[in-house]
C-alpha cells in the first residue's frame, strides 16, 4: 500500500506533543526491548533510532488499547485480529503515566468525541451551535444523533 | 540507511531512507465499525503522467484511502492529510482540485470530481479533516463550554438588553482551519461586497473561482437597534486566486506546526479589526440620547 512518506516523515519532523527515549518492545515473538526516540504527534507515534533523524516507523494510534503493564512500563495493543501489543518502558512512574494520558489523548476518534460533546453541551446551554461560525455545522464528521436544529438551507 | 524494494507497508522513496507505516493498522482503523467521513469516485492524477484514473476514496479522520472500485480488499493506498492545503484549482479542466503538501520536497496531489457539487463536498470534507484543525476547534469550544456554563449562571438573573453577542463568537470566530498560515497572501478577502453569512459557501458561477471558504459570523445585535450588523467579508483562507500565476515556491506561506503561536497570530490580526469596531461602535454610541454606559462586547 502506498503511502506519502515524505510528507509523514515532514510531519515527525515538527514539534511534538511529547517526546522521550524510551525503552520499545515490539508485538512479535523474540522481540526485545531497543532504545528508541518515541515522539507522539496528531495520531501518530513515529520512532527512531536514537541516534538517526529519519523515522523507523510510524504507528497510528487508532482503534487501540493503552494499558499500565508495571510501574514504568506502558502498552498499546492494536485490536485488530491479530492483537499486536507495543511495549514501551519508562524511566518513572510519573513519565509512564503522561505517556499513557497523552497517547488516549492523541486519537482522532477520542477527540471527534470530545468535539461532539461539547457541540451538544453549548448548544444546551446557548441555544446555539458553536460550528455554524466555522461553516462546518454540516460537515458529517461532526454531527450529533440528535438535540441539534436541522441546518439552515 | 537501510533499503527495501516495494515491501508491504514500506515507503516507496527511491535511494531513500524508508519508514514502516503498519498497514495492517490503517486498514483496520479503515475497516472497523465506525463510520466514514467520506466516500465516493475520485480522479487521481498520476505523479509522473499526466492521466487521471478513477479511484474510490474513503476519508476517515485524517486519513484519505484509495482503491480502485469500493468494496476492493487491496488498498492502493492512503494519504496523510496533516500538513496540506486544499485548494479549487482549474488548471488540469473543470472540478479539479488539489491536496498541497507545505515543505521542501513535499507533493501535490492533483484530485477531479465528476461535478460541481462533488468537488466543493470533497473541498469541504477534506478542509476540515486534519487532526491539527480538529484540535484547534475542540481547545476552543473547550473554552466556550466553560464560558457557557458560567454565564449560564449568570444570564438565569440578569436581563441583557441591547447587544447579544458574546466575546467568545468574535474573539474566537476567526478560524482558518489550518493554523500554518498568518501570512497575509494566503488569506484572500474576497471582492469587496459583504455577503450575509451562513454556514454554507455561496454558489459559484462557472465563470469565478471556485472556492471554499470560512468567514466570521456578524456582530449580532437584537432587532431594537436600527443599526443594521456588520458584515464581514469572507475569506478564503485556502483558495488562491486563480487570475494568476500560482506563488513561486518562495512565497508559500510558511508552515509552522505550532497551532497555538500561529492561532494568537491570527487572532491578534483580526482581533484588531474588531477592537476598531468597538471603539467607533462605543463613541457612536456615547453621542445617543438614552445612551447606556455599556461595552460592545462583553469581555467578563
Amino acid at each position: 500500500m502506498r503511502f506519502n512518506e515524505k510528507e509523514l516523515v515532514f510531519l515527525s519532523r515538527q514539534p511534538p506533543e511529547r517526546a522521550a527515549e524510551l525503552g520499545m518492545r515490539g508485538p512479535k515473538k523474540g522481540d526485545v526491548v531497543k532504545r528508541r526516540l518515541v515522539k507522539l504527534i496528531v495520531n501518530f507515534l513515529f520512532y527512531f533510532r536514537t541516534d538517526e533523524d529519519e523515522p523507523i516507523g510510524a504507528l497510528l494510534l487508532e482503534q487501540c488499547r493503552v494499558e499500565r503493564e508495571d510501574d514504568q512500563v506502558f502498552s498499546i495493543v492494536f485490536l485488530d485480529e491479530a492483537e499486536r501489543k507495543y511495549l514501551f518502558e519508562c524511566d518513572s512512574q510519573e513519565q509512564c503515566v503522561e505517556w499513557i494520558d497523552a497517547v488516549v489523548k492523541a486519537s482522532y476518534e477520542f477527540m471527534r468525541k470530545n468535539l461532539i460533546y461539547y457541540r451538544t453541551e453549548i448548544h444546551r446551554l446557548t441555544g446555539k451551535d458553536p460550528l455554524e461560525q466555522y461553516g462546518i455545522s454540516d460537515e458529517t464528521r461532526f454531527q450529533v444523533n440528535s438535540g441539534l436544529p436541522p441546518p439552515p438551507t | 540507511m537501510r533499503l527495501f524494494e516495494n515491501s508491504p507497508g514500506h515507503g516507496c522513496t527511491p535511494g531513500g531512507v524508508v519508514m514502516k507505516i503498519h498497514e495492517k493498522i490503517l486498514t483496520h482503523y479503515l475497516s472497523c465499525t465506525s463510520p466514514v467521513d467520506k466516500e465516493g469516485y475520485l480522479y487521481k492524477k498520476r505523479e509522473r503522467n499526466t492521466t487521471y484514473l478513477r479511484r474510490w476514496f474513503v476519508l476517515k479522520g485524517n486519513l484519505l484511502f484509495y482503491q480502485e472500485r469500493p468494496g476492493d480488499r487491496n488498498l492502493l493506498g492512503v494519504i496523510v492529510l496533516e500538513g496540506c492545503l486544499v485548494q479549487a484549482c482549474e488548471t488540469d479542466g473543470q472540478f479539479c482540485f488539489s491536496l498541497v503538501f507545505t515543505g521542501p520536497g513535499l507533493r501535490t496531489y492533483r484530485l477531479a470530481a465528476d461535478d460541481h457539487l462533488s468537488q466543493e463536498s470533497w473541498i469541504g470534507a477534506l478542509f476540515c479533516a486534519s487532526h491539527i484543525y480538529l484540535s484547534m476547534i475542540v481547545r476552543d469550544l473547550e473554552r466556550r463550554y466553560e464560558e457557557a456554563k458560567k454565564d449560564k449562571g449568570l444570564c438565569d438573573s440578569i436581563q441583557t438588553s441591547a447587544v447579544t453577542s458574546s466575546s467568545n463568537n468574535i474573539m474566537a470566530s476567526w478560524n482558518s482551519g489550518q493554523p500554518y498560515f498568518v501570512h497575509g497572501t494566503s488569506i484572500v478577502p474576497r471582492d469587496g461586497r459583504s455577503y450575509s453569512t451562513s454556514s454554507v459557501p455561496p454558489p459559484s458561477t462557472q465563470n469565478r473561482p471556485i472556492s471554499y471558504s470560512l468567514h466570521a459570523p456578524p456582530i449580532q445585535f437584537k432587532t431594537t437597534n436600527k443599526r443594521s450588523p456588520k458584515l464581514w467579508p469572507k475569506r478564503n483562507a485556502h483558495v488562491i486566486p486563480l487570475n494568476g500565476p500560482a506563488p513561486s515556491y518562495g512565497e508559500w506561506p510558511v508552515v509552522n506546526f505550532d497551532p497555538l503561536e500561529e492561532f494568537s497570530k491570527l487572532h491578534e490580526y483580526y482581533g484588531n479589526e474588531i477592537k476598531q469596531l468597538r471603539a467607533e461602535w462605543l463613541k457612536k454610541k456615547r453621542g445617543e440620547v438614552g445612551h447606556v454606559e455599556e461595552d460592545l462586547i462583553d469581555l467578563g
